[in-house]
C-alpha cells in the first residue's frame, strides 16, 4: 500500500519559484500496476522520485506500508530503497564494460547479500528476463530489447515489493516493446509486485489497473481499469 | 556495501580507464622508485659501513686520546710545561699519553689489555740481493681481519711479520709460498739520521682485501717488535714513552661503553667502535635524507595528478553514482568506493615503482661495485618490509588524496545524478 497525502514539490526560490507538484493525493493497494500518464514536464518523474524517497517534497508524506518514509532516517531510506524497491530507468544506467551478471549483482552488494546467495539470485533473474544464456557477455554488446531486460532484471534481483518503471518502453520499437510489457505485468500478476509505471504511452498505460493523469502538476484524473470494478 | 565487495568494484572501476588509471600510477610509480632506491642505498651504505668498520676494529675496543685542551689557544707565550707534547707553531700543542697514563688505564675495572698506538715509519724493506722498496709499517691487530695467501699470521713471533703479496715478485719470490720463512731486512732511521736494519723471518702473505683500511698493504709485525721499533725511530724526541693514543681492549663490549664513560670523567678522549661508527653512519643517513626529499618531492606532485584524475572520474561517472544512490547505496559507502580507486592507484603505482626499482637496482648492483670497487657489498640493499611499507605509505597518501574527489561523489544529488545524460 503506497498513500501519497498532500504532496507538493517547489524548484527554485522566490520570484524562481516553480511548483513542480501541488496537493498530490494518491492511494495505491498492494499488487496493482499504476500508469502515471502526463506530457514531459508534467511533474510525472518527480512524483515518482518522491514517492521512492529519491527526492523530498516541500510538504506532505509518502506512507509505505504504513510507514511515512520521509520520518525515516537517511540510513533507513537506503536500507529500505535497498531491500524493497526496483527502478527501471529510461536511459537504462547500465555499465557497458561489466559483465551481465556484474550488472545485476549491483543490488545485492548494496544490499550486502551474502556472496553464497548471490549467483543463484543472479541466474534466477536473469533465467525470468531470458538473459541466463548471455551472463558473461558485457553489457554493451547487448541489443536494445536485451539491455532492457537486462534491467529489469536488475530491478528484480532484490525481490522487491515495488518496481518503478520510468517509460520501460519508451525507446524500443513496438514489438520489443510489447516483450518487455508482457515480462512486467507478468511480474505483477505472478509475484504480486506494485508496479508503478511512468509514461506518457497511452496504449500501456491501458494495460494498467489504475491510471493517473498528470498535468502542471495536479492529479487531473483517476481511472480505474474496468476488470477491477468500480470507477471513480 | 560489504568491503571486499566495494574493493572489487573500484578495482573494476579502474580497469575501465586502463590508460588513465596507469598514467596516473606512473606518477606516483616515479615517487615509489626514488625512495624504493634510496631506502635500499641507505641500507646498503649502513651495511658497507658496518663491514668496514669492524673488519677494522675490535668491538670491544675504546680508542683513548688525551683531551687536546691547548688546542684551540690563540697565539701568546705559553709556560713550558712537563708533559709530553708535540708544539707546532702558533701556540698549538698535541698533548700525549704518557707511560704512566697507559699504566694507570691498564688498572681500570675491566680492562684486558693497552696497547699504546706506535707510529711506525719504515726507511725501506729489502732482501738480502734484491732493490730497496717502500713500505708501510703496523702493528698487528686481532680484530684486522686478514686473509692469507701463504702461511698464518696468528700469534705473531717477535721476530716475524706479514707481508702483502704486492710485495712477493718485487722482492724477488716466485710465489707467495717462496717468501715464507725467508728474511726480510727492514730499515729504521733513528731521529738524527741514523739507519738500523731490523731483520724478520716472513711468517705469511696476505691477500689485498677491499674492506680492511690499513694493515694490509703494510707490512705487520706484533707488538713488541713494534715497540723496539718505535722507541729507536723516537729516540730522544718527545715520542719516546709517550703516544699519540692508545687501543684499550675491554672484556665485552658492554664495558667497553662503561670504560669510555670512565675515561671520559678522566680527561681523555675516547671513542668505542660504535662510535666511530655512527659518525660514518650520519653522514649515510644524510645522504638518503636527500633522496627521500626527491622521492617526497615527486609524490607530493602525483598527489595533485590523483585528485584531477578521480575528480574527473566522479564528474564523469555521475549517472552512475545516481544509479548507486538510488540503489539504496549509502553516502559512506560511494565515497568509500572512490577512495578505494585511488587506494588501487597508490598501490598499483607503488607497486611498479618499487619494482622496478628492485629490478633495475639489483641489474646494476653487480656494475656499482665493480665501478666503486666495493668488493663483496652491495650497494643497493633491497627488504621486502622496506619495499612493502613504501607501498603501503602511498596508498595511504593515496587515499588522502581521493578524499576530495570521494566527499564530491558522496555529497551528489540522485535526481540530479540521474539527470545527467
Amino acid at each position: 500500500m503506497i498513500e501519497v497525502n498532500n504532496v507538493t514539490k517547489v524548484y527554485g526560490k522566490k520570484q524562481h519559484e516553480f511548483v513542480a507538484l501541488s496537493d498530490i493525493n494518491l492511494s495505491i493497494e498492494k499488487g496493482l500496476s499504476v500508469a502515471i500518464i502526463g506530457k514531459s514536464g508534467s511533474g510525472k518523474s518527480t512524483l515518482m522520485h518522491i514517492m521512492s524517497g529519491l527526492d523530498h517534497p516541500k510538504s506532505g508524506s509518502v506512507v509505505i506500508d504504513g510507514q511515512n518514509i520521509f520520518e525515516m532516517k537517511q540510513k533507513q531510506i537506503d536500507n529500505f530503497r535497498a531491500q524493497k524497491i526496483g527502478f527501471i530507468f529510461q536511459s537504462f544506467f547500465l555499465e557497458g564494460n561489466e559483465t551481465v551478471a556484474d550488472n545485476v549483482s549491483l543490488p545485492l552488494e548494496i544490499a550486502s547479500v551474502p556472496h553464497s546467495q548471490r549467483k543463484e539470485r543472479i541466474n534466477q533473474a536473469l533465467a525470468a528476463v531470458e538473459l541466463d544464456d548471455k551472463i558473461k557477455n558485457r553489457a554493451k554488446d547487448l541489443s536494445g530489447g536485451q539491455r532492457q531486460r537486462l534491467v529489469i532484471a536488475r530491478a528484480i534481483v532484490n525481490n522487491p515489493s515495488i518496481i518503478f518503471a520510468d517509460e520501460p518502453t519508451g525507446n524500443l520499437d513496438s514489438q520489443t516493446g510489447e516483450k518487455i510489457e508482457d515480462l512486467l505485468f507478468g511480474l505483477n500478476k505472478e509475484r504480486g509486485v506494485t508496479l508503478v509505471i511512468v509514461t506518457h504511452d497511452d496504449d500501456l498505460a491501458a494495460k494498467c489497473d489504475v491510471r493517473v493523469r498528470i498535468k502542471d502538476g495536479k492529479v487531473q484524473s483517476v481511472e480505474y481499469a474496468n476488470r477491477k470494478g468500480e470507477e471513480k | 556495501m560489504k568491503y571486499l565487495d566495494a574493493i572489487r568494484r573500484a578495482g573494476r572501476n579502474l580497469r575501465q580507464a586502463k590508460i588513465r588509471t596507469l598514467l596516473t600510477s606512473l606518477a606516483i610509480g616515479v615517487g615509489s622508485f626514488t625512495i624504493t632506491l634510496s631506502l635500499a642505498a641507505g641500507s646498503g651504505g649502513r651495511t658497507f659501513v658496518e663491514d668496514l668498520v669492524s673488519a677494522n676494529t675490535n668491538p670491544n675496543a675504546v680508542y683513548v686520546q688525551p683531551r687536546q685542551e691547548s688546542m684551540q689557544q690563540s697565539g701568546g707565550v705559553q709556560e713550558y710545561s712537563d708533559t709530553p707534547s708535540i708544539s707546532y707553531g702558533g701556540g698549538f700543542q698535541l698533548t700525549l699519553l704518557k707511560g704512566s697514563d697507559i699504566n694507570s688505564i691498564s688498572k681500570m675495572d675491566g680492562v684486558e689489555q693497552v696497547d699504546p698506538v706506535y707510529n711506525l715509519n719504515a726507511k725501506y724493506i729489502t732482501v738480502k740481493g734484491q732493490k730497496k722498496y717502500q713500505a708501510g709499517l703496523s702493528t698487528y691487530d686481532d680484530s684486522v681481519t686478514l686473509k692469507y695467501a701463504a702461511g698464518q699470521g696468528r700469534d705473531l713471533a717477535n721476530n716475524a711479520i706479514i707481508i702483502n703479496e704486492d710485495y712477493v715478485k718485487p722482492l724477488g719470490f716466485k710465489r707467495s709460498a717462496d717468501a715464507l720463512g725467508k728474511t726480510i731486512q727492514v730499515a729504521v732511521a733513528n731521529p738524527l739520521g741514523v739507519e738500523r736494519l731490523f731483520e724478520f723471518k716472513v711468517a705469511a702473505v696476505s691477500e689485498k682485501s677491499d674492506l680492511a683500511v690499513g694493515g694490509t698493504s703494510d707490512l705487520v709485525i706484533n707488538n713488541a717488535a713494534s715497540k723496539t721499533v718505535y722507541e729507536y725511530s723516537e729516540q730522544g724526541t718527545p715520542l719516546e714513552k709517550a703516544y699519540m693514543g692508545a687501543t684499550v681492549i675491554a672484556k665485552n663490549k658492554e664495558s667497553a661503553a662503561d670504560l669510555k664513560d670512565t675515561l671520559s670523567d678522566k680527561g681523555y678522549d675516547a671513542q668505542t667502535a660504535e662510535d666511530l661508527m655512527s659518525t660514518i653512519f650520519t653522514f649515510v643517513n644524510v645522504l638518503q635524507g636527500i633522496l627521500l626529499g626527491f622521492g617526497a618531492l615527486a609524490i607530493l606532485t602525483s598527489v595533485f595528478g590523483i585528485i584531477n584524475t578521480q575528480y574527473i572520474s566522479v564528474l564523469e561517472r555521475t549517472s552512475q553514482i545516481g544509479l548507486m544512490k538510488a540503489l539504496g547505496m549509502r553516502n559512506r559507502d560511494i565515497g568509500r568506493l572512490f577512495r578505494y580507486e585511488a587506494a588501487w592507484i597508490g598501490f598499483l603505482g607503488g607497486a611498479i615503482g618499487a619494482g622496478l626499482a628492485v629490478l633495475l637496482g639489483s641489474l646494476a648492483n653487480p656494475y656499482i661495485t665493480e665501478l666503486l670497487d666495493l668488493g663483496e657489498t652491495k650497494l643497493l640493499e633491497f627488504h621486502v618490509w622496506q619495499a612493502a611499507s613504501v607501498i603501503i605509505g602511498l596508498m595511504i597518501v593515496a587515499v588522502l588524496a581521493g578524499i576530495f574527489p570521494s566527499r564530491k561523489a558522496s555529497k551528489l544529488d540522485p535526481i540530479e545524478a540521474l539527470r545527467t545524460e
